[in-house]
């Protein structure tokens, strides 16, 4: 598996340079009265899906700046 | 044995008079030189001392050691040869379904089956890592995988256009097939054509050239990998490298389509191209008198080569009945008294360890035929090399023309050309490269438009110029002729019972072996190839694919062009695992006070990135280090340890969602220790965090999370878009420990500030001025349980620092003290090493640290805190206890289990014998129905003979040493 991910910064790069974040699935939630199967849901459950999806990277080989793309996990292909 | 210099192993064997050249896997049948590209196992070997080396790959050099593998003695007469006449009882799949019942056999059976199937030998004591193995990384407008006049023609084309083009070529010379026909043609012969092509592929200055080179394979977005063999110019003996293409033209030529029939397997049954090298790239007559049964006009080609050069041919059988396209060689041919035999096809060899003669048949009739020969050239026609394009993702489905696999759909920046498209005409072959270089600059052309390239490399050859190019070079193309009819046939005739016909060589997969897949259900390639192994071998798909595909189609009665070939894997062939492995470079981080600890008999080891000193002098139990700290003074390295500065401001909030601690609590001159949890209440990270001024914070990791620490902070803040900065410092500044009863006595000598218990408390940080003019922070901890200090100063000062110190402590004996003895100064104390007491099944409250959580803190949504209160009284959990080991009991050791009867109930995770409270002390993770003081556990040790036996331990408090902290605060 190769791909390459646009980083902010940096531009295109080869994929061994990042991290992976997982899905976006939005920002952590409120504390207040959370309970643990909603905090377990919005740490653990991940979709997989077929088509393009919102994900996190980290150019921990380069400028160590968090980013957010769209991917195709199905093509591993970046989408515009 | 002799060669001439460009001799492969196998073709110096070959002329050195050798036939048989290894055995078969399954039934040890004597195997010849089929191919001279290492498309199947027949001619592995062991070249010195490195098994399953390719003879017909590998090019011979002065002194090496060849020896023949898988045979008992000598290959000629190998003493498992027997298993040949027992073929009955090994049907396909007979690994699996006859050796794998009853289950205890099965290891018995297996160690045989390696023994007696086993490729090869590995020399446990051999020393396979000699040479350097070495890997580049290229960037590259075109990379052409094949040096054919396709791929040269594509890489001057594309390389005209002013594009950077890499062209790899797994021959030792360019030209491909093309270097070895000597017909004329346009005036020439062929031979010097390609030369001429490869003299200006040489002299193009962008386009570089990897000859001994295969391409493995073709990954996303176009990035392509090989490896090149080295010879004894080159500074390696293997490189393996990984190409980011913006375009891969595959140029990858065709090999043999294997015929199939009775005993094709025999010493002396060979490839069109095996016969026609051996003669003509090598110089060795390859038989006296020889047959042929093809399918292609290279194969009459070659007949009527080898007849120039005076080697006997016996006959042509062409399975073709017509549609044979060049007119020369036809005529050729009939200018010869050459027999030939349209429609025929030879049908079983003749000879057991070599051919001594054929069966020719008609492929309609029933007429049969005779031969004597010592040579068979058998093919079934061409077939592509698809394997480059099957790893790009090409689409690819069976022509019914060209009766091979063709593209019907190419990934983007892919471009295909020449004799694997069915062309054969030379000119149509090297226009169609010329297509692919010319459509390859267009498409970096419009890249470029598109504003995706690089700025500053342009190509000279505009986006306009390079597409009327291309245009020309389409026009030009068309012009030519297009592939011609290839032959659909399946098999020889009379392959019926009895009959030995191979299909693939590796594996001993023969056509029977098809029809008892297909008669188990396993009616397509993919479980074929599982049930019986066809195209798992060395050889993989290349030999054996088309046909199984062919075969079993035509087996179910489906049309040929329904035939789908098993999946193509990467990589193509095979670099050496030394070369996959990397050049094995030790790469380490040396902190600022190697020098001093090295000279003052360290011995290191590796911990995360750094080589960090573990003990001084050859104690490794550390017994004199420990007491010298608990008793007199030590000084430590501590140099790896993670130190951040974080200011801004939003920094502390940035600090409350990552520190489970109420970090608003932090003091100017004081260290707050805290630790990081993960979202499942895990214990990540601990250190302590100094306010240093408004919105400027100093704060340190374990070194093991140093290099984790940036992306951690940024992740847990990464929606918040607050403002603040993170500073990692860790290799800026170095650090040392003082710490024993005698710590404060050492420091005063060297610094003016006070640092009295009064002025300079526990858990104090202050920045002093030591030995006249360093600038060093100064934090009072005790991770230790001692009296210490940690100055923290920049690295280029430390050596200075631990000099002065050194010298100022001389009187007391002062003395280092390395990782292991940290190790039980702070177990003596149950402090946790993450990773070591902790682990995943753990939460912060699990390892008694649970008081750190600011629990009433909703608001800063710190990382961990809801799973922290999920799993505060979950049942069934493990806690973290201090045992003592009965006197007298065996000791334990680091990761000895806790059993309660049959029952795994935790396990020790650091236990020494302690000189300091003189028993054996022991941190475990335990059941929390059984953590509680006083409880009596059972410890499980495993005995080298086998068995167990138990041992009693009690559980206490983990703080073993001074439990009210005295020491530390005195
Ligand atoms: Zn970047």
């Amino acid at each position: 598996m190769t791909f390459r991910l646009t980083c902010p910064v940096c531009g295109k790069r080869d994929v061994y340079e990042f991290t992976f974040g997982g899905q976006e699935r939005g920002p952590r939630p409120e504390q207040d009265g959370l309970s643990a199967e909603e905090h377990f849901r919005w740490t653990q459950f991940r979709l997989i899906p077929n088509e393009p999806q919102e994900e996190w990277w980290y150019h921990g080989q380069g400028c160590g700046v968090w980013f957010k793309t769209t991917r195709d996990p199905g093509t591993n292909r970046e989408v515009k | 044995m002799t060669g001439y210099a460009g001799d492969t192993v196998a073709s110096a064997l070959y002329g050195a008079g050798v036939r048989i050249f290894g055995r078969s896997l399954k039934y040890h049948r004597p195997r010849g030189l089929y191919s001279m590209e290492g498309e199947s196992a027949n001619t592995f070997m062991s070249i010195d001392g490195i098994p399953n080396e390719c003879a017909e790959t590998t090019e011979l050099r002065a002194g090496m050691a060849i020896a023949p593998q898988n045979v008992r003695g000598d290959p000629r007469r190998d003493r498992f040869g027997f298993l040949n006449a027992f073929d009955r009882l090994m049907p396909a799949g007979f690994y699996y379904h006859l050796f794998h019942r009853p289950q205890f056999l099965w290891p018995l059976f297996q160690s045989g089956l390696r023994r007696m199937a086993g490729t090869g030998v590995l020399d446990l004591q051999g020393d396979y890592g000699t040479g350097v193995r070495t890997e580049r990384y290229l960037n590259a407008d075109v990379v052409v995988v094949g040096g054919g006049p396709a791929g040269m023609a594509a890489a001057l084309a594309a390389g005209e256009s002013g594009l950077r083009v890499c062209l790899f070529e797994r021959r030792r010379q360019l030209g491909g097939q093309m270097s070895w026909r000597v017909r004329d043609f346009e005036g020439e012969p062929l031979y010097r054509r390609a030369e001429a092509l490869a003299a200006r592929v040489r002299a193009a200055e962008n386009v570089k050239v990897l000859t001994r080179s295969l391409a493995t394979g073709v990954w996303g977005e176009n990035l392509v990998t090989g490896f090149t063999v080295g010879t004894e110019d080159d500074p390696f003996r293997e490189c393996h490298w990984e190409c980011r293409a913006r375009t891969v033209v595959v140029a990858a030529g065709c090999m043999d389509r294997p015929l199939v029939f009775n005993q094709n397997d025999r010493p002396g049954v060979m490839q069109v191209g095996t016969a026609w090298r051996l003669a003509r790239t090598y110089g060795i007559r390859p038989g006296k008198s020889v047959a042929f049964s093809v399918a292609d006009d290279l194969g009459l080609e070659a007949a009527i080569d080898l007849d120039d050069l005076g080697v006997r041919v016996r006959f042509i059988a062409d399975a073709r009945e017509s549609g044979q396209q060049d007119r020369a060689v036809f005529q050729a041919l009939s200018d010869r008294a050459i027999p030939f035999f349209p429609g025929c096809a030879v049908s079983r060899a003749v000879g057991r360890k070599r051919v001594r003669g054929c069966v020719l048949r008609s492929l309609k009739g029933r007429g049969s035929r005779r031969f004597h020969c010592d040579l068979l050239v058998a093919n079934a026609g061409m077939q592509p090399r698809i394997g480059t394009l099957a790893t790009a993702n090409a689409r690819l489905a069976y022509c019914a023309h060209t009766h091979g696999y063709q593209p019907t759909e190419l990934p983007p920046g892919v471009f295909v050309a020449g004799s694997m498209t069915g062309l054969r005409d030379p000119r149509s072959i090297e226009a169609s490269g010329r297509v692919a270089g010319y459509g390859a600059a267009v498409w970096c052309g419009d890249r470029a438009k598109s504003g995706a390239r690089a700025a500053g490399r342009g190509p000279s050859l505009s986006p306009g110029r390079a597409s009327r190019a291309a245009e020309a070079a389409v026009r030009e193309a068309k012009a030519l002729p297009g592939p011609p009819a290839g032959c659909g046939i399946i098999h020889a005739p009379a392959i019926g019972r009895g009959a030995k016909a191979f299909v693939d060589l590796d594996e001993d997969g023969t056509y029977k072996n098809v029809k008892e897949s297909m008669a188990r259900g396993l009616d397509v390639p993919e479980l074929a190839k599982r049930f019986a192994g066809f195209g798992l071998g060395p050889g993989q798909y290349r030999v054996a694919g088309q046909n199984l595909a062919m075969i079993m189609a035509d087996l179910r009665g489906d049309p040929v062009e329904t035939a789908h070939a098993t999946t193509v894997r990467p990589p193509l062939g095979a670099p050496s695992i030394a070369t996959l492995a990397g050049p094995g470079h030790d790469v380490h981080k040396r902190t600022p006070l190697h020098a001093e600890q090295a000279a003052r008999g360290a011995v290191f080891r590796r911990a995360g990135p750094w080589q960090r000193a573990r003990h001084f002098g050859d104690d490794p139990s550390c017994r004199d280090e420990i007491r010298n700290v608990r008793t007199n003074v030590g000084i430590l390295d501590s140099s790896p340890l993670g130190k951040f500065r974080i200011h801004g401001p939003d920094a502390l909030k940035a600090l409350q969602r990552v520190y489970i601690s109420d970090m608003r609590k932090t003091r100017p001159g004081s260290c707050k220790y805290s630790a990081m949890c993960n979202d499942m209440g895990q214990l990540m990270d601990d250190g302590v965090v100094v306010n240093e001024g408004p919105d400027d914070y100093y704060f340190t990791t374990s070194s093991a999370r140093a290099g984790a620490t940036v992306e951690w902070f940024r992740f847990h803040t990464r929606h918040d878009g607050w403002d603040y900065n993170l500073v990692n410092l860790t290799d800026a500044l170095g650090s040392l420990n003082i710490a024993g009863p005698n710590a404060r006595r050492v420091l005063e000598r060297v610094t003016g500030a006070n640092v009295s218990n009064e002025a300079f408390p526990y858990l104090a940080c202050r920045r002093i001025t030591v030995g006249g003019g360093v600038e060093a922070r100064c934090l009072r901890l005790g991770f230790v349980g001692e009296l210490s200090f940690e100055l923290h100063a920049p690295a280029s000062c430390v050596p200075y620092l631990w000099d002065l110190l050194m010298e100022a402590g001389a009187d007391f004996r002062v003395r280092p003290f390395g990782l292991e003895a940290q190790n039980c100064l702070r177990a003596e104390k149950g402090h946790v090493i993450i990773g070591t007491e902790s682990e995943q099944r753990v939460t912060l409250t699990d390892i008694g640290m649970g008081w750190m959580w600011d629990r009433e803190n909703t608001v800063s949504k710190k990382v961990g805190a809801p799973a922290l209160r999920a799993c505060e009284r979950q049942p069934g959990r493990l806690k973290l206890v201090g045992l003592r080991v009965e006197e007298g009991a065996k000791a334990p050791r680091d990761g000895t289990l806790v059993v309660d009867g049959e029952k795994i109930v935790g396990y020790v995770c650091t236990t020494r014998s302690s000189e300091t409270l003189g028993w054996q002390y022991g941190l475990a993770l335990v059941h929390r129905e059984h953590a509680f003081p006083g409880r009596r556990i059972h410890l499980c040790h495993e005995e080298k003979a086998g068995g167990r036996v138990t041992s009693t331990a009690f559980v206490i408090s983990p703080h073993f040493y001074d439990p009210r902290g005295q020491r530390l605060r005195s």
